[in-house]
């Protein structure tokens, strides 16, 4: 199988001023040395509460930011000296309303990305029309980017995400804000995507999503995993908290980010 | 020759996605309109004071009226980047920054060169300045090489624009700067020394100068030297824009400084 992503002992620390005459310096460690790794076809989740450290870690490993120590490699490449050959194999899907050219149709952002991302030029239309039909915008695909809904501006990140078939995608709350039926799409699409072969790497507040989705799951909170295995692993971890029940993978990780 | 499509197709869907100015109305007014009532203004000023003939005005305001879309065109082709979040996956691409980053002053200067020759021609006309038909093609490059070195300034301004929110104070100073430093309106040899001195580093001065030479039916030969130093000057603001671009980026993955998502 291989390696897809290995992080060893990765740290990112952030100073910044605030202020400007007396300036006042304050440094945030988000990330306290993690350290996983992921196999390629592995769905690999990273759960844990705002200001965990999951974006920062993810960051890192996309080469936007480079780790204040520690090492990385994806796909056997460093993060930080083979930036480009790291480029040429992730996608990277991160929530939110923001990251597109609103005045662009859907159409015209992912011919600019995969012109961005290096899809050869006579691949571009077919694999443009594939993702498409993937992420059911087919017909509403000339129309104005501002004028979509939440839900399709999600469905168009993912189709950037995947313009360049990358060998591994980092999913960064992909579902935030997406209607129920629409969630469960993601859902599908992200497994055959695994399925297919693809390397993923995600985050979600949704517990039930990761349950289904991942195969193993590293919880994280102040920069540090928490606890690290399958699903139902750390389900068993609950066991005897919840009374008589079965316990979920809420209650695992209720009890890892917040012990008694 | 897939670095060119980048240039190319890229710089255009840019263009479309980055530049706020391309509404029928917004075009028109701002970009054509309002350069001609600024080149007549300063035609029937100059007549009134005698400072110079109509020909140094007509041309010297064609010339820069391609200054106010390509220093702004430029500003929001990197600029505005931050403005829609996008930032972060254009620098997720495996590919040449510059050509990224510089194939998005074409369109501007494409842009800047048609407003020129509407303005050079419409001021021809109400004034009725005659330019001789062999200078034409010389004009057009003399045209062609301002707005692409005022597109390239842009662009600098525009990389600057990633890390100073307040970029577009900048840009309206530059447009003012470059209406009194070029020599465009007042003559160079009327000017501050200093003034016509950063003049001659600004993008339009030189440009603005071939384009008298060649419309006073002067020869191409007589206009080479000037276009070739707007060719230096626009060269030098590219060069500048992709250190900028290089540098903040390197930055910014070392201390998180630009808004990457
Ligand atoms: N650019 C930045 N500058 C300073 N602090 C930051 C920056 N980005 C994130 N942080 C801080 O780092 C910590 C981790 O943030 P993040 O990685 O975004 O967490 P998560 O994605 O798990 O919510 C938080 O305390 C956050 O405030
Ligand atoms: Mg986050």
């Amino acid at each position: 199988m291989g390696i897809a992503v290995e992080a060893e002992d990765l740290r990112r620390t952030y100073r910044s001023r605030t202020g400007w005459a007396r300036a006042r310096r304050t440094e945030v460690d988000a990330v306290r040395g993690i350290s996983f790794s992921i196999e390629r076809g592995e769905l690999f989740g990273l759960l844990g509460p705002n200001g965990a450290g999951k974006t920062t870690t993810i960051k890192m490993l996309n080469t936007l930011l480079i780790p204040t120590s520690g090492r990385a490699r994806v796909c056997g490449y460093d993060v930080v000296a083979d930036t480009r050959e790291v480029r040429r194999r992730i996608g990277y899907v991160f929530g939110g309303d923001r990251g597109l050219y609103d005045r662009l149709s859907g159409l015209d952002n992912l011919r600019y990305f995969a012109e961005l991302y290096g899809v050869p030029p006579r691949e571009q239309k077919r694999r443009i029309g594939e993702l498409l039909d993937l992420v059911r915008l087919t017909g509403r695909e000339r129309e104005r980017v501002e004028g979509y809904s939440r839900g399709m501006r999600q469905r168009l990140h993912i189709a950037r995400g995947l313009l360049h078939r990358p060998e591994v995608l980092f999913l960064d709350e992909p579902s935030i804000g997406v209607d129920p039926v629409a969630a469960r799409e993601l859902r599908g699409a992200v497994a055959d995507l695994a399925a297919a072969g693809t390397t993923v790497l995600l985050t979600t507040h949704y517990m039930a999503e990761a349950d289904e989705l991942c195969d193993r799951i590293a919880v994280i909170a102040d920069g540090a995993i928490q606890a690290l295995g399958t699903p139902a692993e750390l389900r068993a971890r609950a066991a005897g908290r919840v009374g008589t029940r079965e316990p979920t993978l809420e209650d695992a990780y209720v009890a890892i980010v917040q012990p008694s | 020759m897939s670095g060119l499509r980048l240039l190319t197709v890229g710089g255009v869907i840019a263009y479309r996605a980055l530049f706020n100015w391309t509404t029928p109305g917004m075009f028109v007014g701002t970009l054509l309109v309002g350069p001609l009532f600024q080149l007549l203004f300063f035609a029937y000023l100059g007549r009134q004071l005698q400072v110079a003939d109509d020909r140094f005005y007509i041309v010297g305001n064609a010339v820069l009226a391609a200054s106010l879309a390509c220093v702004f065109g430029g500003t929001m082709a990197v600029g505005n980047e931050r403005r829609y979040g996008t930032l972060g996956h254009v620098l997720l691409s495996p590919r040449s920054r510059t050509a990224i980053f510089l194939g998005r002053a074409v369109p501007y200067a494409g842009n800047g060169l048609l407003i020129a020759v509407t303005t050079l021609t419409g001021g021809a006309l109400l004034l009725g300045l005659r330019v001789p038909p062999g200078a034409l093609p010389g004009l057009a490059l003399a045209l062609a090489v301002g707005s692409l070195s005022c597109a390239c300034f842009g662009l600098a301004l525009g990389a600057v624009g990633l890390r100073l929110r307040d970029i577009w104070v900048v840009s309206n100073v530059s447009v003012a700067v470059l209406l009194l430093f070029t020599g465009v309106n007042v003559p160079a040899a009327a000017l501050p020394g200093w003034m016509a001195a950063a003049g001659r580093f600004l993008p339009i001065t030189h440009a603005a100068e071939a384009a008298r030479v060649l419309a006073a039916g002067r020869g191409i030969g007589a206009a080479l030297p000037a276009i070739g130093r707007e060719v230096a000057v626009g060269a030098a603001y590219a060069v500048l824009a992709a250190a900028l671009l290089t540098v903040f980026e390197a930055e910014s993955r070392r201390r998180a400084s630009l808004d990457t998502l």
